[in-house]
């Protein structure tokens, strides 16, 4: 089945290799642009309030200040930007929603000068009682996070609820009515934050008619069509350039800084530079903490007959990607589970928090943690096997779990059994050790559209033209590779070109694992319209038919032998010493891509977690992660994605969650934000599901964000098997852990008394 | 950063060596070596991260010692050696760290890596043959976000080899 | 952001004192920094003079007198040359466990004892093991020398019995006898430590019976404390026996813990979890006898 490959599936070093481990590879916070100013951000000490007055003349008068930017300075452009709701002013315009919104900014010669005239502005608040969480936000009478309708904002949003998303099937509250048997629970997922290394750093010059901005986005075209509309500029007169991304996971998805370090420029007419310390890209965007309620019927047989589902999100004071995060959670609370009557039911919810947005495998760690922990709960009650409950209710390849959905394209069962192997399931545990095991699957929202131009030089070496923002997911190498697999080079003579609007062509964005997939198709075109070129070019010179030709290393044989290589093609194709072909590809949506997903992003997980009985604390010992790759373009790099997404995972499950009090973000630091280090890497073992099936080149399919699913489910259902206690929120801190075992054993107490 | 308004702004002269050249400079006592390093000397490849001593994207060598430069004043290297990234290889010709990174794909973003191989250099300098329990005590304070940390610890120990066998 | 701020480099206690009195609230004396810089980043203090205190050569010495049994650690000696030193490691092995796991390698290379003690932060370790050795803290101000016992030096969060212009010059522990072992057990999934437990337990020649026993919890309150009520109830008991004295001792010492609520967690579970560290810390005290 699978074709004669040289370069796709090989571990090929990464292209940014040698820059990255010698401290070469550029980052937005590493650029100097000639006359560039410093930016900093005045941010709202107070999670709601109307804005009286602000008098900046204080700090502009000091020495030293190029420019102070306020809400007075917006009123010739359109300030307000937001996927689908388009709900958030650049910089607070009369009202702030969440302490740490920006207020004001400074430009100056040097940080240190913009710092300090931050404390000259003097702004007067008028305070009103904000709403802090879901239960706030959701009580009649609650005062609203944004009292106007928004633009964008979908007929069904009223009081602070920002989107609705419904998936419905068959008549879930009759079917369950008529189960056999019935379940309800309540999962608390916690805000969560990305903590991509680099903060949010932003280079723009503004001052003239072009407007050009350096930065760490995600997606280079969404934030260029942004800055457009807002600005009133013509597309051709924006240009984005990414350079190197220290990590993203979707914190840095669609506009972020870039409008207000946009405005900023312009209003200093020089060039800024606003990079974000760690504390302020706290208070830029998290992942959504949620509430997920969970009804399910089972009939007499173990089979699933009814689920009624609702998912709370809280999306903080803008909506920025929170409706699409909200569909997703609609979807993906079901699992992968066959289920004739469903209803799903996802809010996105405004509070006077930080804006919630994308983070890796969005809307779906909340919800599958629910899901697969309920599925561990009714096995359990029902006396039945975990694995065996599973696999009676998990959908089969080429089965459509919902109408109008894509038939799943892996097989679910059997990647369970699988890690269920890897982690010893099945055999005894050591006293107070426990296994558990998820399964997830995401319908990985990524639009299919994207461009890529390929020129092969005089030399027959060949540049990628793309803008897949490279984020460390190493999508360069991948599209080099699938370039030189494609060209019949040698990956060496591949380069990939960094994003940037001006040079590099179209692509949607960088996110729901779509890179590998959708612009490696674009590639591969443009690949093969090159190579379709350098045909005819050797046939002329050969004097050989074209479609006899054999290509290979850089060189083309006709069929008596004689050769040229692709340099000395391309040359006698312009007939001088320089020229260059050039391929383009496209990939565009539509008919060929339906039904939705373009793949399943499936990832399993087991975990053998320890528990200190005494004082709460879980150890995972063990963890196992499978993910369905389609083919895996380089193994190295896709263990790593997989690997970096299970430690993620851990995060999450463990240790992360942001803390409010009143309002104020309280552990906005690495200090008191605990991620996972060095020393919490359990024994680790990742492995790859190379069915060849999905869409992309060579049968690949997405992958890098299906891992960190499976971890919570896995290791709060092994942690229930450990010591007998289900823990039905995030994290599992050793405190909370210990409440919950003194809870059981007050229960044990009472029951046996 | 010739600052404005600034008439007392109290200065100290230092001389020190970086990437084994000297430099004399005229420092502000307030001056964090990263800001020195990154602004003054255009060596950027130390990260400013946390920026509160807990990440190790800031790490670079003092004496042969990891310090978070984020929080290290320049006035303190005065006399001493600093090693940043930059100065590890020898012209193209990578350290075995270097190489290891870039075999085992022990990096992703790369925000961590400058300082996640001087810590390792460190490491490895002060035990040359560490155990993996070793070696995640001594990076315990170098956050990666993106690898999941087992590819670096491969590449650690695929270094500690590979320079053992060279001084045999 | 740090602010502008001059750095004085003096060559002696005596004149490092004497700056930070002549310039009073606008002075501090200044270490590894790896505090004092955190804190001025955020704008918590301003001061316009730092003193550095490792340019006195004397402050730096770590001396160990085997006739006495005394090691003097200097206030500027580093939490890694404490892990690393050999004296320590052969003759104050806790010493060396303890600071090994203190933050992480770069803040152990640069931070000191001295910041660390002066600092009085309540989630740090040496400050809890230091009472069970019945430490003495050497501080030189302005008006002279004295000596203060450990226990009477932390006196609330972040603060301190020392008074503004004293140098903490140096901290002294005595060795303990071939009967004595200690103990430390640190508890936490922050940064920051969230419970220290420290145990030195010394048996009788026999090492049947409990001699004495010198038991110092940390981080879940305001200041390390002593337990000796806790210590009472353990002292005279026969080891074999120690299980029920043990847990009285564990429960008093709890009783005792001037908890509070934090982002590491509830008064409540810190509570319980004195407890839990205490009998931990005291048998892994006594598994060091075997
Ligand atoms: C990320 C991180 C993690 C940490 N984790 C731990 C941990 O797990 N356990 C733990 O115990 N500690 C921990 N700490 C604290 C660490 O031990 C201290 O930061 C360090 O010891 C302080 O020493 P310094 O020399 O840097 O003090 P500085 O910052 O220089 O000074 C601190 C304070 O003490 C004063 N001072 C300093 N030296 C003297 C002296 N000799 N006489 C009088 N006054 C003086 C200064 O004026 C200042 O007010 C951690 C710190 C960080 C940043
Ligand atoms: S930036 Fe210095 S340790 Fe994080
Ligand atoms: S490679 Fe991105 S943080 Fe380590």
């Amino acid at each position: 089945m699978a074709e004669a490959l040289r370069v796709v599936g090989r571990p090929v070093p990464r292209l940014d290799g040698f820059e990255k481990v010698t401290g070469r590879a550029r980052y937005t916070v590493d650029l100097v642009v000639p006359g560039m100013a410093h930016g900093a951000i005045l941010r709202s000490p107070v999670p709601r309030a109307r804005i009286l007055a602000i008098d900046a003349s204080r700090a502009e008068r000091m020495p030293g200040v190029v420019a102070v930017l306020t809400a007075a300075d917006l009123r010739d452009i359109d300030p307000y930007y937001g996927q689908l709701v388009r709900d958030r002013p650049l910089i607070a315009i009369d009202e702030v929603r969440y302490a740490g919104e920006p207020v004001a900014a400074v430009a100056a010669l040097d940080p240190a000068t913009a710092q300090e005239a931050l404390e000259r502005i003097e702004v007067a608040y008028d305070e009103l009682p904000p709403v802090l969480d879901l239960d706030a936000a959701l009580a009649g009478g609650a005062p609203r996070v944004h009292a106007r309708r928004p633009a964008g904002a979908p007929p069904e949003a009223e009081g602070n609820i920002c989107f609705h998303a419904r998936v419905a099937r068959g008549d879930p509250e009759a079917a369950l009515a008529g189960a056999a048997h019935t379940f309800e629970h309540t999962f608390v997922f916690p805000m969560v934050y990305h903590y991509a290394m680099e903060p949010h750093a932003v280079v723009a010059a503004a001052d003239g008619p072009a407007v050009t901005v350096w930065t760490s986005a995600q997606h280079p075209f969404l934030v260029r069509a942004d800055l457009a509309r807002m600005f009133g500029r013509a597309l051709e007169q924006v240009r984005v350039v990414v350079p190197y991304v220290g990590g993203g996971f979707g914190s840095k998805s669609y506009t972020k800084l870039e409008p207000l370090a946009v405005a900023l420029a312009r209003k200093a007419g020089r060039p800024v530079r606003v990079a974000l310390s760690v504390a302020e890209a706290c208070l830029t965007t998290r992942r959504h903490a949620a509430r997920v309620v969970l009804r399910t019927g089972v009939d007499r047989d173990g089979r699933l007959v009814a689920r009624v589902a609702t998912s709370w999100l809280d999306t903080g004071a803008y909506a920025d990607n929170g409706p699409r995060v909200t569909a997703r959670a609609a979807r993906r609370v079901l699992g992968g589970y066959r289920c004739p009557h469903v209803r799903s039911d996802a809010y996105a919810v405004y509070t006077n928090t930080v804006p919630a947005g994308s983070f890796r495998a969005i809307g779906a760690p909340q919800t599958i943690w629910a899901c697969e922990v309920q599925m561990d709960l009714i096995a359990q009650a029902l006396g039945l096997d975990p694995v065996e409950f599973r696999a009676r209710n998990l959908g089969r390849r080429g089965e459509a779990l919902l109408d109008g959905e894509r038939p799943l394209d892996a097989d679910l069962e059997a990647g369970l059994r699988r890690v269920a192997a890897a982690i010893g399931w099945g055999h005894p545990a050591s006293p107070r050790t426990g296994r558990g095991l998820a399964v997830g699957i995401t319908d990985a929202g990524a639009e299919p559209v994207a461009s890529a131009i390929v020129r092969l030089h005089a030399d027959g070496s060949a540049s990628v033209h793309e803008s897949s923002t490279e984020l460390g997911q190493g999508v360069r190498t991948v599209l080099a590779q699938i370039a030189a697999e494609a060209l019949a080079l040698p990956v060496e003579r591949v380069g990939v070109v960094a994003s940037d609007t001006a040079g590099t062509p179209y692509d949607r964005s960088t996110g729901a694992s779509r890179s590998t997939t959708v612009m490696g198709l674009a590639v591969q075109a443009a690949c093969q319209e090159v190579r379709a070129q350098l045909a005819e070019a050797a046939a002329a010179a050969l004097g050989a038919g074209a479609a006899s030709l054999c290509f290979e290393a850089g060189r083309i044989r006709a069929p008596d032998g004689r050769e040229i290589a692709y340099g000395d093609a391309v040359r006698a194709f312009f007939g001088g010493p320089g020229g260059e072909l050039i391929g383009r590809g496209y990939v565009r949506g539509g008919g060929r891509w339906a039904p939705p997903p373009l793949f399943w992003e499936v990832g399993w997980g087991g975990a053998e977690v320890a528990v200190d009985d005494e004082t709460g604390q879980v150890r995972v010992a063990r963890y196992a992660s499978l993910a369905d790759v389609g083919i895996a373009v380089n193994p190295p790099l896709a263990e790593g994605q997989d690997e970096g997404a299970a430690m993620m995972g851990l995060g999450h499950t463990l240790f992360e969650a942001l803390r409010y009090e009143a309002g104020q973000l309280q552990n906005g630091n690495l200090v008191d934000y605990r991620v996972p280090l060095a020393d919490d890497l359990p024994a680790l073992e990742t492995g790859l599901v190379e069915d060849h099936n999905g869409p992309g080149a060579h049968g690949v399919k997405g992958m890098g964000e299906g891992a960190i699913n499976p971890v919570a489910p896995a290791v709060t259902t092994a942690l229930a098997r450990a010591c007998g206690v289900v823990v039905t929120e995030l994290p599992l801190t050793p405190e909370r852990v210990w409440r919950a075992l003194r809870r059981a054993r007050a229960q044990q107490a009472v029951s046996a008394g | 950063m010739e600052a404005q308004g600034a008439s007392a702004r109290p200065v100290v002269e230092i001389s020190l060596t970086v990437n084994g050249r000297p430099h004399t400079l005229a420092v502000e006592p307030r001056e964090t070596l990263l800001d020195l390093l990154r602004m003054r000397l255009g060596l950027t490849g130390a990260k400013l991260s946390c920026d509160v001593q807990v990440c190790g994207a800031c790490t670079v060598l003092v004496d042969g010692l990891p310090v978070s430069a984020c929080t290290y004043l320049a006035y303190e290297a005065r006399g001493r050696q600093v090693l940043t990234i930059e100065g590890l290889a020898d012209g193209e010709g990578l350290h075995p760290l270097q190489q290891a990174f870039i075999d085992h794909a022990a990096f992703q973003c790369g925000y961590c890596t400058p300082g996640m191989i001087l810590a390792a250099k460190a490491l490895l300098d002060e035990i040359p043959r560490p155990t993996t329990d070793e070696i995640k005590h001594y990076l315990r304070g170098n956050i990666c976000r993106c690898t999941g940390y087992k590819k670096i610890l491969e590449a650690v120990l695929a270094a500690a080899e590979t320079m053992a066998s060279r001084h045999g | 952001m740090l602010r502008p701020f001059e750095i004085h480099q003096p060559e002696s206690v005596e004149a490092a004192s004497a700056l930070v009195g002549r310039y009073g609230d606008d002075a501090a004396f200044y270490a590894g920094g790896t505090e004092l810089l955190l804190v001025m980043k955020e704008g918590l203090v301003r001061y316009r003079h730092l003193v550095d205190l490792k340019t006195i050569p004397a402050l730096g010495a770590l001396d160990y007198d085997a006739a006495s049994g005394l090691l003097r650690i200097g206030g500027t000696v580093t939490h890694r040359a404490l892990e690393r030193h050999p004296t320590v490691r052969e003759r104050f092995p806790i010493v060396a466990e303890v600071e090994r796991l203190v933050a992480n390698v770069r803040v152990r290379n640069v931070g000191t004892i001295g910041g660390n003690l002066c600092f009085a932060e309540p989630h740090a370790d040496p400050g809890t093991l230091f009472l069970t050795f019945d430490a003495e803290v050497e501080l030189v101000g302005t008006r002279g020398a004295r000596t203060v016992p450990i226990g009477a030096f932390f006196t609330g969060a972040y603060e301190t019995a020392r008074q503004p212009d004293e140098v903490l010059t140096a901290v002294r522990l005595r060795e303990g006898g071939p009967q004595t072992r200690w103990a430390y057990m640190k508890f936490g999934i922050h940064e920051r430590p969230t419970l220290g437990v420290a145990v030195a337990l010394t048996l009788d020649a026999e090492r049947r019976g409990i001699e004495d026993v010198r038991i110092a919890v940390g981080c879940v309150g305001p200041v390390p404390a002593r337990v000796p009520a806790a210590e009472a109830l353990l002292r005279g008991a026969p080891l074999a026996e120690a299980d029920g004295p043990l847990e009285r001792a564990a429960q008093v010492a709890a009783e005792g813990a001037d908890a509070v609520d934090d982002l590491h967690g509830s008064a409540e579970y810190k509570v319980e979890m004195v407890k839990v560290f205490m009998r931990r810390a005291f048998r892994a005290a006594a598994a060091r006898f075997q």
